[in-house]
């Protein structure tokens, strides 16, 4: 069995008579920086909550081994943000604090000093009593970011990080996850690869089915793209710069 | 000097503010402020149900069975967000279906129907013992569970990808809470009715919301907004003569209008 990272054999999910997800098989090993991109309704938050567990799917997932259930304290998840509900005056420090108090009927101070060290980390250390509400997209990814750090875990499964934050935010968030990404497999599912290239290991393209599959120069080419938007979509390759056109941002 | 009445209603606010805190404040943050509404109609069905069994069958209180009949429908609405219903749709559905059994109920009743017709208006200054201890029994109901599971039913309507990533089942917190605020708006009926119930529980916890700086001073400000109106429509009901919950409620609104005044 394969025991470095996380295995995914033969996954489908079906949602009634819809089939979301076909046969996907994947090995990715640890730490690596995956990214999934595809076209809307190409199955990737589905292939992320499969790998959570969360949604009903047939096939083996296996990380490090063991079913997800079992490891759930090693693995990080920011969902997509549109998912959160701002209908509630919680504080900043009370969202980071959430996957620990959910737990503990008591936090130490060990807790805290995590919780502001984490926010510190996302540059919203100022914010610790600001109502989460009240921020800006971007700085609430930020502080979802901070949270998802909270139990440091080996695995961040990525839900469009990016959506709805300005080019600087997005900038500054992959700055951020190339800093934290030492020793930790990060999947992340974005609709722009430009700005990830440098530090992507695996580029996985997915529409229901994986469509390709390996390190960027490899994937990212004008006939993979082809079949994975059904439509011509130029490349751009100089050295170590890979540009797809129609996104709105490059290295 | 104060009439036992008038105690007990005095009793009744400050448990119903306690109510319209933690209740009011969480239907308020998860956007259920529907089901408040759907649970008080559908208790209606289950009071008359309760009548039709005493009349029938053996002696049993209205308003436990009305209580059973709500702890159902809000376990119900669970059950359809399990099958990954909308949540307003379950309500509505629910809502339709416990009318329908009211008025089924009320004309098998025929003549005892004013008294489930009673809990439509509801009066604060007409309250039985009976009726306090039931109040009291369930906000220590309320106040324990909720005590107990308030982050995770709050990390559950916050983000429930991330709780149940978590191993946290947010469809079991968000029921638990359906429950509690079918515990809530039944033992509020007798006091204040079926249409008022919505009044005291959702706009103390609306204004709060609109001025409070965190989760903390919301419930606290909504405790103070629910009491303030209760207490100001028992005092004005000595002077207008209507019923002091509507007066209440008339009161509640008017300090939500005022939070506009707010920057």
């Amino acid at each position: 069995m394969f025991q470095q990272g996380i295995e995914i054999k033969n996954l489908t999910v079906r949602y009634g008579d819809y089939v979301a997800l076909e046969d996907v098989n994947l090995r990715i090993r640890h730490p690596s920086f995956v990214v999934v991109i595809g076209p809307n309704g190409a199955g990737k938050t589905t292939l992320l909550k499969s790998i959570l567990d969360l949604i009903p799917h047939e096939g083996n997932i296996r990380i490090f081994g063991k079913r997800p259930k079992e490891i759930r304290n090693i693995i990080g998840y920011l969902p997509q943000r549109e998912r959160i509900n701002t209908n509630i005056p919680i504080l900043v420090r009370d969202v980071v604090l959430m996957p620990v108090s959910a737990r503990k009927f008591v936090m130490s101070k060990n807790d805290t000093k995590k919780a502001k060290k984490y926010l510190k980390i996302v540059g919203m250390e100022d914010y610790w009593n600001h109502r989460f509400d009240a921020l800006s997209g971007g700085q609430q990814q930020r502080v979802l970011f901070a949270r998802t750090l909270m139990n440091e875990p080996h695995i961040l499964i990525l839900d469009e990080p990016f959506s709805g934050t300005d080019v600087a935010t997005k900038m500054s968030l992959i700055k951020l996850l190339h800093k934290i990404s030492k020793n930790k497999t990060i999947i992340l599912v974005t609709h722009d690869i430009n700005p990830l290239v440098e530090c992507t290991d695996v580029v996985v393209l997915l529409r229901r089915r994986v469509i390709s599959y390996g390190l960027v120069a490899d994937t990212i080419t004008e006939e993979n793209l082809e079949k994975l938007y059904g439509a011509r979509v130029p490349v751009i390759r100089r050295e170590k710069i890979c540009y797809v056109a129609g996104s709105d941002v490059h290295v | 000097m104060f009439s036992i009445f008038l105690i007990r209603a005095i009793i009744a606010v400050i448990l119903i503010s306690i109510v319209a805190a933690t209740i009011g404040s969480f239907s308020v943050f998860r956007g259920s402020t529907f089901l408040v509404s759907g649970i008080a109609h559908g208790a209606l069905a289950g009071a008359a149900l309760g009548i039709y069994i005493a009349l029938t069958f053996f002696s049993v209180e209205p308003l436990l069975v009305a209580m059973l009949f709500s702890v159902l429908f809000a376990l119900s609405i669970g059950y359809f967000m399990y099958q990954k219903e909308n949540v307003d749709v379950a309500i509505g559905i629910m809502f339709a279906f416990s009318m329908s059994l009211a008025v089924l109920f009320l004309s098998m009743i025929r003549e005892y129907a004013s008294v489930a017709w009673g809990l439509i208006i509801g009066d604060l200054l007409l309250l039985t013992e009976d009726d306090i201890n039931l109040l009291i029994a369930s906000v220590i109901t309320i106040v324990l569970l909720f005590l107990i599971f308030y982050r995770k039913i709050l990390f559950s309507i916050f983000d429930p990808d991330s709780a149940e990533a978590m191993g946290i089942r947010p469809i079991y917190y968000e029921t638990l809470l359906f429950v509690l605020i079918a515990i809530g708006v039944v033992s509020l009926l007798k006091c204040v009715g079926v249409i008022l119930v919505y009044a005291l529980l959702i706009v103390p916890a609306a204004a709060s919301k609109r001025i409070a700086g965190n989760i903390s001073a919301c419930i606290g400000l909504a405790f103070i907004i629910a009491l303030i109106s209760g207490l100001l429509g028992i005092y004005l009901s000595f002077f207008i003569s209507v019923a002091p919950s509507s007066l209440a409620g008339l009161v509640a609104t008017a300090i939500y209008a005022l939070t506009f005044l707010k920057r």
